[in-house]
């Protein structure tokens, strides 16, 4: 893909309702060559809208490294001003389809949100989670995000200026300007942050095991207490809910299977294979049934490597 | 009632299918007995229970019978049934009843191979029929212009003029005269010989070998046709045999036919002289078709053929008695009378017999064609067998080639078994004949004891080792001209492929018939090559008789190497033809000579070795004179003082093998020889760091054990552990480098050991919390490991964060010697968990391929590698190269940038294969062999249509009715996925039956042809360059051939800091970083890729270097071609207007995303080289 090439084939500005803004990549003395990178906006539209999507920016074709600071500053000081409130980046998105990207949280344990209804405190959500252990994420190439401004105006004005920018056809906003030393370094620095971060105090861990396992015997016993209480009070048809005891759980279950496989085979064991005459003739039909399936296979492969390799000839 | 009838009706219907074939084979008496059935049938109406009693019995005894006999030909009734019986199975039908009833009077011996079934299995014999058909001799272009050719030379030769008997010197002169030089012997006639040479009209001609009978290969370069043509018996005295005199008749007479022949056809063919066979004695002539001129040549290609004029003399022309082995007939003229110039002269005797044998030997092979049906084709697969091992009837190749089988086996047909009896039955199948064949040559030894066709009276034992096969009707030693070497190696062939033909597991038909095995480089650990022309100078008795030096050089390393070898070979250069007009060259002046050799992996590298007791003089004295001044006089242990030899272990980096040969080359022979020799065979050990052995994984086990004894001893755990497992490359000698050897002893990457507890019902019923559970199981024993074990520091590390169906948690255990390993917990119940996960139906799709993933990732870490850590690593201590050719292979695979999409087991496997399933060689004895024949089966490997399946007990532990399934297994795969998107390679083992723990979804198809491609050219390299090859360039890959590459820093991977070379002057920093344990496993490159796989997998393919220099290559995936604009794709595009209205094209935006990498990779990259 040699440079020259590129200004033969028009670049488009505006594909489908999305904008194509150019941004310029500047030249690495390991790349040392300009690139540009599209980056593609619309306003966002959801299916199901809610109260924030009039602030809200549809970002397509975001970087690898792209931050929330990459984009703060990107709106802030390069396209009019317009204030970015926050950033939700596809990877972390949680759950809900791809035009409605939340905010980004840590996984919630699910369990986490049963526990609400067990009556616990609001902030189990995060109890137990173990110790982050990036200090930066990247992004799938290609992948997308949602930039949510302070006020609709903000959006407007951040998608008229991107506009104006891809229009006038120069790839005049540079990527990654005004982040230098806001952020954490990429390349052998993070790796080995990561290396650092994987190794998390072990009293660190050890709090979050327990909080965790904490959390799950009180909800254990409180579905224990739930479901007790379903099988001994009649509902309000008065019927009594059959509920899965403490007793059956999926061990088992696949053992009570095994158990059954093998009776079945008992069974057949007990009248013994050559009993009766006809298990014997039957036995040799299938024999010799098996003898012929046995060489038109073997006739079939042949064939077979015959088609490949062709005609078998001493090398 | 009625139904019982129709019962029984099928019942009959379906023996008397069964009895079909017995009356071929069992004559009458079975007649009988199957009458009386009948009778019984009747007889017995009612009483069903009986009859089927004794039906089953008799049934049981039939297959008994036959499954002791013939495994196969139960297979084969089929084959009789569906295809049209062929004469051969006929023959195979009937052969079974003589080859059962001959076993039992033939040798015990060879017995068990004449029985066990007319083939091997239906596969084998459909493919052995098609081969026969493709090899047998056609009436193509070449052999009717040989046939042509025949016909004119017949003409011409009946035409020549006689010649009047002349004195020696005159004859020469008068042939001289026409521009013929006698193809005399050496040595030459002397001047005052008083006998003449004459000559006159053939008394016959006839043509023989292979053509005529319908025996010669047709895959044979040239088509060779042999003309015989008998000398009168007028010519000769009854004392010419003695003192070359009967040759020198003969080349006169072979010159006059040149003579004759030049004057009518020189300027159709091509008449030149050449040694028969490479026998001095024996000249011939050759006639081929003239070679075109070049623009002639263009239009028509000349046809390949040629046409062999062999001499021959009537049977009766000298007495035999006076040829027998242990006679002399060239007389020493220095002195007379001195016995041991005397001594017997056997090659010279059987040259001459053969000269007389010619027609009786034709006589003997056509009776065999004609009273054995199969023969012909059983010569035609010996001939294949033959040629495929590099045999010949050339002295230069064995001396052992199609006339030599084919006589052997027509031979065997009229006896050779105790009281004279065949050994081979005229019935025999042609796979039965050369199983038969082979069996023999295995069983007997026909150097340490003749074996004698014939009754007669024992013939000597030639004194030098080489082989007797004595054929006493017709008085002649059909190996005469084998070699001892020759004869060792053909055993050793014939031996290896009798077991090969014994794996019922395994289609032995391509290694027995397709494959060439005479590869030096992968026929034999090592080798040497020797210049001729040194040899003849060191010879000081100056008689210039190679054969003589070489069967010297061939004892003296025998003896010098004695148990650390298996097999020595000895390959000279075989003679070439010369021009008629000119004197016979000196075939021994140029060229060299190559030793193989196949080594004792166990004994090879012994540094002392054990001579006679200093008490037993004639030994001791023996063996001084033997060693010269390396013999030493030594006190040993045990009390016990003997003569002994030291070698160094690592001397100027010779090994003790090379050591030993170039000792011995310059005592025996001279320093010349010794410096012309090039040796060949260690360097690709060498190219294993710290040694290709298992002992230098000796510590790291050892610290392995000690980890698996602290665990135990452990008190107050949770739970009683109830295994530890192994399960990485270093604990199972496999790991490219040695763990903990060389200048630090600090670990790159810590070693993973599965851990499993007793079983216990207090885990929870939840996949997340039991990885929880498992993080706090090994935050306990982190704890109590540095509660109670000295000189350990442990840390527990986090993978997998995102979700949790994967294991999560790591415990790192680091001993102060520098081993680390990395603890994983199995709990049995997480597949049950997940396989639950997968079979229910609300699990939404995303979840459902996540726990799929997570299954297999499971199943792969916790039970198949274990188990196969377990396999290779006692693998690994029963082949002692195993080790060192693993690490060489996966080396190979690295520096090809392969080692990231070819998993390190499949590798292994790979590897394992050429050891536990060797055909058509033996298992390799050396690094060299094993990693070549690796590269051999790797070019030649189907994956599309084979499976990789290779059993690791090594001794057969893997199930008919498994590799059954696993067979079937491999055809599902192949069903599902036949364009080969996610598993490309299936490769099993017994102890991974589902085949795809490692190959699932890697490598893809493009990789796995790139792996072929580079196998080829590595095998055709090794091919072409023979023993010049550097051993190296088989690692050299060109970076060209990637669309872009990433050049890494050394500094910023870390990887800099191992090479012992780097940055002296900081020494007290560098060990600092060293002894920080919390570095281990720390690796920027693999983080690096596996990132960018993570971003970028879906559009680029990368290419990683495991080892020395860092590099990540990578191609473009051409899926990512330009396209109509859309919002989910995977990668960074360019929107490129079509032209036509409002389209736009999205354009893989690959400056963009190189740029993207350049920045995430920051200071790891140095440079970005883009291809295309």
């Amino acid at each position: 893909m040699a440079p020259t090439q590129k200004p033969k084939r028009p670049v488009a500005t505006t594909v489908n309702d999305f904008v194509a803004l150019p941004l310029r990549l500047p030249a690495l003395p390991s790349y040392p060559r300009e690139a540009t990178h599209h980056l593609y906006v619309r306003a966002h539209a959801p299916k199901v809208p809610t109260a924030s999507t009039p602030r809200e920016l549809f970002l397509v074709n975001v970087p690898a490294d792209a931050t929330e600071v990459h984009i703060r500053s990107l709106f802030a000081s390069q396209l009019g001003g317009a204030r970015v409130e926050s950033v939700a980046f596809e990877g972390a998105r949680v759950g809900r389809g791809i035009t409605a990207p939340v905010a980004p949280v840590r996984r919630k344990r699910k369990r986490g949100v049963e526990e609400e209804d067990g009556g616990e405190g609001e902030g189990e959500k995060e109890v137990g989670a173990l110790p982050a252990t990036r200090e930066r994420e990247v992004h799938r190439s290609g992948g997308t995000a949602v930039a949510t401004f302070v006020d609709a105006a903000s959006a407007e004005l951040a998608l008229k200026e991107a506009r104006r920018a891809a229009k006038s056809g120069k790839a005049t906003i540079v990527w990654g300007a005004g982040v230098e030393g806001k952020l954490p370094a990429l390349g052998s620095a993070r790796y080995l942050a990561h290396h650092r971060l994987r190794f998390p105090a072990r009293h660190a861990l050890q709090e979050s095991v327990d909080a965790f396992m904490t959390a799950l015997s009180a909800q254990e016993v409180a579905r224990a207490r739930a479901l007790a209480r379903l099988r001994s009070q009649p509902d309000e048809d008065g019927f009594i809910t059959v509920g899965r005891g403490g007793k059956g759980d999926a061990a088992r279950e696949e053992a009570a299977k095994l158990k059954g496989e093998e009776l079945a085979k008992r069974q057949k064991k007990m009248i013994g294979e050559d009993f009766y005459r006809f298990q014997v003739r039957e036995r040799k039909k299938d024999e010799a049934k098996d003898l012929v399936r046995g060489f038109e296979e073997d006739r079939r492969k042949v064939e077979e490597l015959r088609k490949r390799r062709g005609k078998a000839r001493p090398e | 009632m009625a139904l019982a009838g129709n019962k029984r009706r099928k019942l009959d219907h379906v023996s008397s299918g069964d009895e079909e074939e017995d009356n071929a084979s069992f004559a009458s008496f079975e007649e009988a007995e199957n009458a009386e059935d009948d009778v019984s049938d009747e007889e017995m109406d009612e009483d069903d229970v009986d009859e089927d009693m004794e039906d089953g019995s008799e049934e049981d005894d039939d297959e008994d019978g036959e499954e002791e006999d013939a495994p196969g030909s139960k297979q084969e009734q089929p084959a009789n049934g569906a295809d049209k019986p062929t004469k051969q199975q006929l023959a195979a039908q009937i052969g079974r009843k003589t080859g059962r009833t001959s076993a039992k009077d033939a040798l015990a011996s060879g017995a068990s191979a004449f029985t066990s079934g007319t083939f091997k299995s239906n596969m084998f014999k459909l493919q052995v029929d098609e081969l026969l058909e493709n090899i047998q001799p056609r009436q193509g272009k070449r052999e009717k212009a040989a046939e042509e050719a025949l016909h004119v030379l017949k003409k011409t030769i009946e035409q020549i003029p006689a010649r009047p008997a002349q004195e020696i010197e005159q004859a020469e002169r008068g042939l001289a005269k026409e521009k013929i030089a006698i193809p005399f012997p050496d040595p030459r006639p002397p001047k005052d010989a008083k006998y003449k040479l004459e000559y006159a009209r053939p008394s016959n001609i006839n043509v023989v070998g292979s053509h005529a009978l319908k025996t010669s290969n047709r895959a044979r370069e040239v088509a060779e046709l042999d003309m015989v043509i008998q000398m009168p018996s007028s010519l000769f005295q009854e004392k010419d045999f003695l003192n070359h005199r009967f040759f020198y008749k003969r080349s006169y007479y072979l010159a006059c036919l040149a003579a004759g022949l030049k004057k009518a056809h020189a300027k159709a063919y091509n008449i030149q002289f050449q040694e028969m066979h490479g026998n001095a004695l024996n000249p011939t002539i050759i006639i081929a078709p003239k070679q075109a001129s070049s623009e002639q040549a263009e239009q028509k290609p000349v046809l390949k053929w040629q046409v062999n004029i062999v001499l021959a003399v009537a049977q009766d022309v000298f007495p035999v008695e006076k040829l027998g082995l242990d006679r002399n007939c060239v007389r020493a003229t220095d002195a007379p009378d001195g016995s041991s110039a005397n001594a017997p002269t056997p090659f010279y005797n059987s040259t001459l017999r053969s000269n007389m044998l010619v027609t009786p030997y034709l006589k003997l092979l056509h009776k065999a064609a004609t009273s054995c049906s199969s023969f012909r084709d059983a010569c035609l697969l010996g001939s294949s067998w033959l040629r495929q091992r590099g045999f010949g009837s050339n002295i230069a190749a064995g001396g052992f080639g199609n006339f030599e089988w084919s006589a052997l086996m027509a031979a065997l047909l009229s006896g050779g078994g105790p009281g004279d009896k065949p050994v081979l039955s005229g019935g025999y199948s042609s796979y039965q004949l050369l199983k038969a064949t082979l069996q023999l040559l295995v069983v007997k030894d026909f150097s340490r004891q003749p074996f004698v066709i014939g009754t007669a009276s024992t013939p000597p034992k030639l004194q030098d080792g080489s082989p007797v096969l004595w054929d006493e009707e017709r008085h002649h030693n059909l190996l005469y001209k084998m070699t001892p070497w020759s004869y060792k190696l053909l055993q050793s062939a014939a031996k290896t492929t009798l077991s090969m033909l014994a794996d019922q597991k395994f289609d032995g038909f391509e290694s027995t018939f397709i494959l060439r095995t005479d590869n030096t480089l992968m026929r034999f650990d090592m080798s040497l090559e020797l210049e001729q022309t040194a040899f003849i100078k060191s010879d000081p008795s100056k008689t210039s008789n190679v054969q003589q030096s070489l069967r010297k050089l061939y004892q003296t390393l025998q003896r010098g190497l004695g148990d650390r070898v298996t097999l020595i070979n000895i390959r000279q250069p075989a003679s070439g033809p010369w021009n008629i007009g000119t004197a016979r060259p000196n075939q021994h002046s140029k060229g060299s000579v190559t030793v193989g050799i196949v080594i004792n992996s166990d004994n090879v590298n012994r540094t002392v070795d054990h001579g006679p007791s200093a008490e037993n003089k004639a030994e001791a004295a023996s063996f001084r004179k033997f060693w010269g001044e390396k013999a030493e006089l030594r006190r040993f242990k045990d009390g016990s003082i003997l003569e002994s030899l030291i070698w160094s272990a690592g001397e100027n980096g010779q090994s003790v093998l090379e050591q030993i040969t170039r000792y011995l080359l310059q005592r025996h022979f001279s320093s010349a020889v010794e410096q012309s020799a090039k040796f060949m065979g260690d360097e690709f050990s060498r190219m294993i760091r710290n040694g290709a052995s298992n002992a230098c994984f000796e510590p790291f086990i050892e610290a392995y054990r000690k980890l698996e004894r602290d665990m135990r001893d452990l008190e107050e755990v949770p739970l009683t552990i109830r295994q530890l497992m192994p399960a990485d490359a270093q604990l199972r000698f496999a790991s490219i480098d040695a763990p903990m050897v060389g200048r630090t002893s600090q670990q790159t990457k810590p070693a993973d050991v599965t851990m499993q507890f007793e079983g216990s019902n207090r885990w929870p019923d939840d996949l997340g919390a039991i990885q929880r559970t498992k993080i706090a199981f090994l935050l306990k024993f982190s704890e109590l490991l540095e509660e109670n074990v000295e000189g350990v520091s442990t840390r527990i590390g986090l993978e997998n964060e995102d979700t949790d169906v994967f294991n999560q948690g790591f415990l790192d255990v680091t001993y102060e010697s520098g081993a680390t390993f990395r603890l994983r917990i199995h709990h049995e119940r997480e597949q049950s968990f997940l396989e639950r996960q997968l079979k229910d139906k609300t699990t939404d799709p995303k979840s459902r391929e996540l726990a799929a993933l997570a299954l297999a990732k499971y199943k792969c870490d916790s039970l198949k590698t274990p188990a196969h850590t377990q396999a290779v690593a006692q693998l690994c201590n029963r082949f002692p190269t195993l080790s060192g050719t693993m690490r060489l292979t996966k080396k190979w695979f690295a520096s090809h940038l392969l080692s990231n999409h070819i998993a390190e087991e499949v590798i292994e496997l790979l590897v394992a294969r050429t050891f536990v399933q060797p055909w058509p060689w033996s298992a390799p004895s050396s690094v060299q062999t094993g990693f070549l024949r690796t590269l051999f089966w790797i070019s030649r490997w189907d994956w599309r249509a084979d499976p990789l399946i290779v059993d690791l007990s090594g001794s057969g532990e893997l199930q008919q009715t498994e590799l059954q399934a696993i067979t079937t297994r491999f055809e599902a795969w192949r069903k599902l996925d036949p364009s080969l998107n996610r598993v490309v390679f299936f490769a099993a083992s017994n102890v991974d039956q589902d085949g795809v723990s490692w190959t699932d979804g890697k490598p893809s198809k493009v990789v796995a042809s790139r792996l072929t491609a580079l196998a080829r050219a590595a095998v055709s390299a090794v091919e072409q360059q023979k023993l010049g090859l550097e051993p190296a360039s088989l690692f050299v890959s060109p970076v060209n051939d990637y669309d872009f590459v990433l050049h890494l820093s050394a500094t910023a991977t870390g990887r800099k800091r191992r090479s012992s070379k780097a940055a002296p002057a900081f020494k007290n920093l560098e060990l600092e970083t060293l002894n920080d344990t919390s570095l281990v496993g720390y690796d920027a490159v693999n983080s690096f890729y596996s990132e960018l796989e993570i971003l970028y997998g879906s559009s680029i393919l990368f290419f990683v270097n495991g080892t020395d220099k860092p590099v990540i290559a990578g191609l473009w995936n051409p899926q990512t071609a330009p396209r109509s604009w859309k919002v989910n794709l995977s990668y960074s595009t360019i929107p490129v207007k079509t032209g036509a209205e409002d389209e736009v094209n999205a354009e893989i935006n690959k400056e963009g995303i190189l740029a993207e990498i350049a920045r995430l990779g920051g200071d790891l990259i140095t440079k970005i080289d883009v291809n295309r």
